[in-house]
C-alpha cells in the first residue's frame, strides 16, 4: 500500500468520524438541554408550593368556591402528593408531565395537555412565520450594511436597526394598527382571516429580532470581510459578491447563529405580548390568562413548553455551529 | 496592515465625553422623573369628566385621557415610577449579581462550577417567560414585580463580575498581597468587590433601557404596575380604545419608552462593541479624472514605437484615509519589471512595500486612495474600473499573501480554494485534474489527499504551498510573493523560497518578493529595490549590494546576521538546501 493510499485512507475515516462527532455533540446537547429544563421546572414548582394560597383548601375553595368539601380538599391533597417532600411532589408531575398528563386547569377545568393541544399550532404558525421575517430582514440589512460602505445606507440601516431593537412590540403593535387599520383601513386589527391577518403580528414580532440579528451580522460580515482570505480570495480575480456569498458570509455566519437563535426564542416569547394584542388565540395569550388567575398547572405547562421551545431553538443553532465548521467538528474531540 | 493610523487611542480619548452625550436622555427622563412633583402641571390623578379626551391645548400640553386627567403629569409621574422600579431592580440585581460571581470566582472550585453553572442556566431562560411565571405564581403586586425583574437580570453581572475578578486573580497585584499575608476578607472587599464592581456598572448603564421595556412589557399585560398609579405601559392599555381618535394618549408613552431603550441600546453598542469592530467613516475618493483605463496594449505599444515593459510603475502614490486625516504609505515609487525577471522590494514594516503592489490592483482596502501611474503591459491600472480589475487579479498579477494561516477560507476544502482561480474557469473532473497537478507543481506530497484537506488540517509549509498553487491557477505572468516566508520557521522558509525559485524558472515568471530581510530575498532577486517611508531610497543589481551606499540599504544589510563576509557562504547554504529539496 503506498502512503498516498493510507494518506487518503486516515482522511476518509476522519471524515467518518466527523460525522460520529457531531452526533456525539447532539447527545451532549440535548442532555444539558434536559438538565436546564429540569432546574426551570424544578424552580417553577418549588416557587409554586412556596408560595401561600397554593394549599389543597384553597384550591378547592378556587375550584368549587366557598362550598367546597372536606373530601374534594382531601382528593386534592391526594392527588398532588401535598403531604409528601417537595422533590416526591416533583417527581409525581414530572412523571405525569412525561405521560403527557400536565394535570387540569384549575380556571376551565379542561386537561392543561388538552388546552396547549389547541393553541401550540397557532402559536408555532405565528412564531414561526415571524422567525423566518426576522431572519431575513436581519441577514438582508445586515448585508447589505457590510458590504455597501458608501452613501448614506449603511447609516440608515444602522439607524433603523437601533430604533427597531428600541422600539416595544406592543407599541409597535398600535403604532401599525393606528396607521394601517384605523386609518388607511388596510389590515384587520385581529382574527385569523388569512395573510392579511398574519402580516401585522408578523412584523411586530420580526422588527425587534430582525433588527438585533442585522447588527450582529453586519458585525460579524465586516470582521470577516477584513480576514486575508477574503482579500486572497479578491486576488485570484472573485468578485465582490462571490466573496461575500462563498467566502465571507459563511464564516460571519458561525458567530452570529448563536444570537440568532436567541432571538427567534425571542420571538417565542414575543407572543405572549403580541397574542394579547391582535386577540391571537394562541399559547402566548393564554399563558397571560394563567398567570392572571394563578392557574398553576398551566402556568408550570406553559414554562414547560416555552422552555423546551426556547432550549431547543438555541442547542440548535450551536449544534450548526458545530456542523458547519470543520474546526469545531475537530475540536470536538475528547 | 501598513497607514492604518492607531484609531483605538483616538476612540479611548474621545470615548467618556460621547458615553455621557448618549446617556443624555436617560439622566434628563430621570431628573424630570425625580422632579416630578415640582415639574407636573397637575396631579397625575386628578379627574375632570368635564374635560376628557381634549386635545393638545395651551391648558393641557398633551391633552387629556378618558377620565380627563393631564396626560403631560401622567407621562412625567410615570417616568418617576419606571426609574424607580427600574433603580430598584438594578440595585439588587447587581449587588445580588456582582456577590454570586465574585464570590465564585474567589473561591474557585466547585463553588466555581456551581456558579457558572448557573448563570448559564439563568441565561438559557428567556427573561419575559421567567417573569411571567414568577409573577403567575406568586401574584400580582409591586415587590413580586421586583423580585421577577431582579431574578431575570442579575445573571449577566454574576459573569461579568466573575470574569473581572479571574482577571484580577491572575494579575502581579493579586499575587502581591497573598505574598504579603493579606488577610483574605481584605483582599475580597478591599480589592475583589472593587474589581467586580466596575465592568459591571458600566453593563448596568445599558441595561436600564432593558428593565424599563420589561416594567412595560408587564403592566402592558395587565401584570406589574396596576393602576391607579402611572406607568408608561399601562397608559398604552388604557389608549386601546382611542387608537383611532386620540393620538396624543398613546404617541407619547411609546416615544418615552422608545427614547429609554434606545439610549440604553446606544450606549450598549458605544461601551460593549469592540472599537476596530466600529466601522469607521469610509470613502473611497474618486478616480483622477486624468488617468482612464485604457485597453488593448497593442494598440499602446504601436503609438509609442518603445517596448512596452511588463509591469511599469510612474509615480505611485498612495494615501490611507484614517479619522485623522489621510496619511501618506506610497510617496512617489517608479519602477519597472520584465518578463522573467525577479525584484526584491525590501524596506522594514511601514515603509510602503506591501501596499505598493496591492493597491494598484485595488487590494489594498476602501480607504487606500491612488495616484499616478501603474501600467500593466501598457494598460492603465490607476483609475481602472473594479471590472478591469477583476480581470488582472489572479489571471495576469497573482499575490502570494504573507500569513498562510490567515490567507486561507477556514471552511473551505483546498481543492475548492485552488480551483476557484482556474484560468480558464473549470468545473467537476477537469478541474480536479487541474488543481491536483497545480498542488503537485507547489510541492505538496499526496496532491489527491491535501486537495480534500482543509488549511486547519495542514502545516505552515504546507499551507504556503496551497497558496503558491492557488497563485498558478491563473496562469499569471507577474507573481507578487508578499513577506512568503515570514510566518514559516528558518527550514520552511528555505524550501518555500526554493519552491518560488524553481517555478519562476519553469514557468518564465516575473516575481516581485517583497520582504524585510534583505538575507532571504538577496540571492533569488535580479534587482532590489529598497524603500524607505514610502519612496525607493536605492535601486541596485543584487550582485551589487555589498557595495551599496545608502545608510538605508546599509541598515537592512546589517539586519542580516554574517551577511558582509560570507556572500558566497550564502549563496552555498541555499545550494545545499536546494540539493536536499
Amino acid at each position: 500500500m503506498t502512503r498516498a493510499d493510507t494518506a487518503g485512507q486516515t482522511a476518509r475515516t476522519e471524515r467518518a468520524r466527523g460525522v460520529g462527532l457531531v452526533g456525539r455533540a447532539l447527545i451532549r446537547h440535548l442532555g444539558s438541554a434536559v438538565v436546564v429544563l429540569l432546574v426551570v421546572t424544578f424552580a417553577a414548582f418549588a416557587l409554586v408550593r412556596a408560595t401561600p394560597g397554593n394549599s389543597a383548601t384553597s384550591i378547592a375553595v378556587r375550584q368549587a368556591g366557598a362550598g367546597a368539601t372536606q373530601e374534594q380538599i382531601d382528593r386534592i391533597r391526594d392527588e398532588l402528593h401535598l403531604d409528601d417532600s417537595l422533590v416526591v411532589q416533583y417527581g409525581a408531575w414530572l412523571s405525569r408531565a412525561v405521560t403527557g398528563d400536565l394535570g387540569r386547569s384549575e380556571r376551565t377545568g379542561r386537561p392543561v395537555a388538552e388546552e396547549i393541544a389547541d393553541r401550540l399550532p397557532r402559536t408555532l404558525f405565528l412564531a414561526g412565520g415571524s422567525a423566518v421575517l426576522a431572519i431575513l430582514l436581519g441577514l438582508g440589512a445586515g448585508i447589505v450594511s457590510a458590504v455597501v460602505r458608501r452613501g448614506p445606507l449603511p447609516g440608515l440601516l444602522r439607524l433603523g436597526a437601533l430604533l427597531g431593537a428600541s422600539v416595544p412590540p406592543f407599541w409597535l403593535a398600535f403604532v401599525l394598527i393606528a396607521f394601517l387599520s384605523e386609518r388607511l383601513h388596510l389590515l384587520p386589527t385581529s382574527g385569523q382571516s388569512g395573510p392579511a391577518s398574519w402580516v401585522m403580528p408578523w412584523l411586530v414580532l420580526a422588527v425587534p429580532a430582525g433588527a438585533i440579528i442585522s447588527r450582529v451580522v453586519a458585525v460579524a460580515l465586516a470582521d470577516a470581510l477584513a480576514q486575508p482570505y477574503v482579500g486572497a480570495a479578491r486576488a485570484r480575480g472573485r468578485s465582490t459578491w462571490s466573496v461575500v456569498w462563498r467566502d465571507a458570509l459563511p464564516n460571519a455566519v458561525g458567530s452570529t447563529l448563536h444570537v440568532t437563535a436567541l432571538q427567534v426564542g425571542m420571538i417565542l416569547t414575543g407572543t405572549v405580548i403580541v397574542e394579547t394584542v391582535f386577540a391571537w388565540p394562541g399559547l402566548g395569550a393564554w399563558f397571560v390568562d394563567a398567570v392572571k388567575f394563578r392557574d398553576n398547572w398551566s402556568i408550570l405547562a406553559a414554562v414547560l413548553v416555552f422552555a423546551i421551545g426556547f432550549v431547543l431553538i438555541t442547542r440548535l443553532a450551536d449544534l450548526l455551529q458545530v456542523a458547519g465548521d470543520p474546526r469545531l467538528r475537530r475540536e470536538e474531540t475528547p | 496592515m501598513t497607514g492604518t493610523a492607531p484609531s483605538g487611542a483616538a476612540a479611548s480619548g474621545i470615548r467618556l465625553p460621547r458615553a455621557l452625550m448618549l446617556a443624555l436622555p436617560l439622566v434628563l427622563i430621570a431628573v424630570v422623573g425625580a422632579l416630578a412633583p415640582w415639574l407636573a402641571p397637575a396631579s397625575p390623578s386628578a379627574t375632570d369628566l368635564s374635560a376628557s379626551l381634549e386635545g393638545p391645548s395651551t391648558s393641557h400640553w398633551l391633552g387629556t385621557d378618558q377620565l380627563g386627567r393631564d396626560q403631560l403629569s401622567r407621562i412625567v409621574f410615570a417616568a418617576r415610577t419606571s426609574l424607580s422600579v427600574a433603580a430598584v431592580v438594578m440595585t439588587l440585581a447587581f449587588v445580588v449579581g456582582v456577590t454570586i460571581g465574585a464570590v465564585g470566582a474567589f473561591a474557585g472550585g466547585i463553588v466555581d462550577r456551581l456558579v457558572t453553572w448557573a448563570v448559564e442556566a439563568a441565561l438559557s431562560v428567556p427573561s419575559l417567560l421567567l417573569a411571567l411565571a414568577i409573577i403567575g405564581i406568586r401574584g400580582n403586586s409591586v415587590p413580586n414585580l421586583i423580585l421577577a425583574l431582579t431574578i431575570v437580570a442579575w445573571a449577566p453581572y454574576a459573569r461579568i463580575a466573575r470574569g473581572a475578578v479571574l482577571g484580577y486573580r491572575r494579575s502581579a497585584a493579586s499575587e502581591a498581597l497573598v505574598g504579603l499575608g493579606a488577610h483574605p476578607l481584605r483582599v475580597l472587599f478591599g480589592h475583589v468587590i472593587p474589581t467586580a464592581s466596575r465592568p459591571a456598572l458600566v453593563f448596568a448603564s445599558t441595561d436600564v433601557g432593558a428593565v424599563v421595556l420589561a416594567t412595560a412589557g408587564l403592566s402592558f399585560l395587565g401584570l406589574g404596575i396596576t393602576p391607579p398609579t402611572p406607568e408608561w405601559g399601562q397608559m398604552l392599555v388604557e389608549s386601546r380604545p382611542y387608537l383611532a381618535t386620540a393620538w396624543w394618549l398613546w404617541l407619547p408613552p411609546g416615544v418615552a419608552i422608545t427614547v429609554v431603550a434606545l439610549s440604553g441600546n446606544l450606549l450598549s453598542e458605544h461601551l460593549g462593541v469592540a472599537p476596530e469592530l466600529r466601522r469607521l467613516r469610509i470613502r473611497r475618493p474618486r478616480p483622477t479624472p486624468s488617468t482612464s483605463p485604457k485597453r488593448g496594449r497593442a494598440q499602446t505599444a504601436a503609438k509609442t514605437g518603445r517596448p512596452v515593459p511588463l509591469w511599469e510603475m510612474r509615480d505611485l502614490r498612495v494615501d490611507f484615509d484614517t479619522p485623522d486625516g489621510p496619511v501618506a504609505a506610497v510617496r512617489g515609487l517608479d519602477y519597472t519589471l520584465d518578463r522573467g525577471e525577479v525584484l526584491a522590494i525590501v524596506g522594514e514594516s511601514g515603509s510602503g512595500k506591501t501596499v505598493s503592489c496591492l493597491a494598484p490592483l485595488g487590494l489594498a482596502g476602501d480607504r487606500a486612495a491612488v495616484r499616478g501611474s501603474a501600467r500593466l503591459a501598457g494598460t492603465e491600472l490607476v483609475g481602472a474600473g473594479e471590472d478591469t480589475l477583476r480581470a488582472v487579479r489572479g489571471a495576469e498579477i497573482a499575490v502570494v499573501f504573507q500569513n498562510p494561516y490567515a490567507a486561507l477560507n477556514p471552511l473551505r476544502r483546498v481543492g475548492a480554494l485552488v480551483a476557484d482561480g482556474l484560468r480558464p474557469p473549470a468545473k467537476g473532473h477537469q478541474a480536479r485534474e487541474r488543481v491536483v497537478e497545480l498542488l503537485r507543481a507547489a510541492g505538496l506530497p499526496h496532491p489527491e489527499d491535501v486537495a480534500d484537506r482543509y488549511p486547519h488540517e495542514l502545516s505552515g509549509g504546507m499551507r504556503q504551498r496551497v497558496l503558491v498553487a492557488a497563485a498558478l491557477a491563473g496562469d499569471p505572468d507577474i507573481v507578487v510573493a508578499d513577506e512568503p516566508t515570514t510566518a514559516l520557521d528558518a527550514t520552511t522558509q528555505a524550501e518555500v523560497i526554493e519552491l518560488l525559485r524553481r517555478l519562476q524558472r519553469e514557468r518564465g515568471l516575473a516575481l516581485v518578493l517583497v520582504s524585510h530581510d534583505l538575507g532571504v530575498v538577496a540571492h533569488l532577486a535580479d534587482r532590489v529595490l529598497v524603500m524607505h517611508d514610502g519612496v525607493a531610497v536605492e535601486e541596485i543589481a543584487a550582485d551589487q549590494l555589498p557595495n551599496a551606499t545608502h545608510p538605508r540599504t546599509r541598515d537592512l544589510l546589517d539586519a542580516v546576521p554574517r551577511l558582509p563576509e560570507t556572500r558566497a557562504g550564502t549563496r552555498a547554504t541555499t545550494r545545499s538546501t536546494e540539493a536536499r529539496c
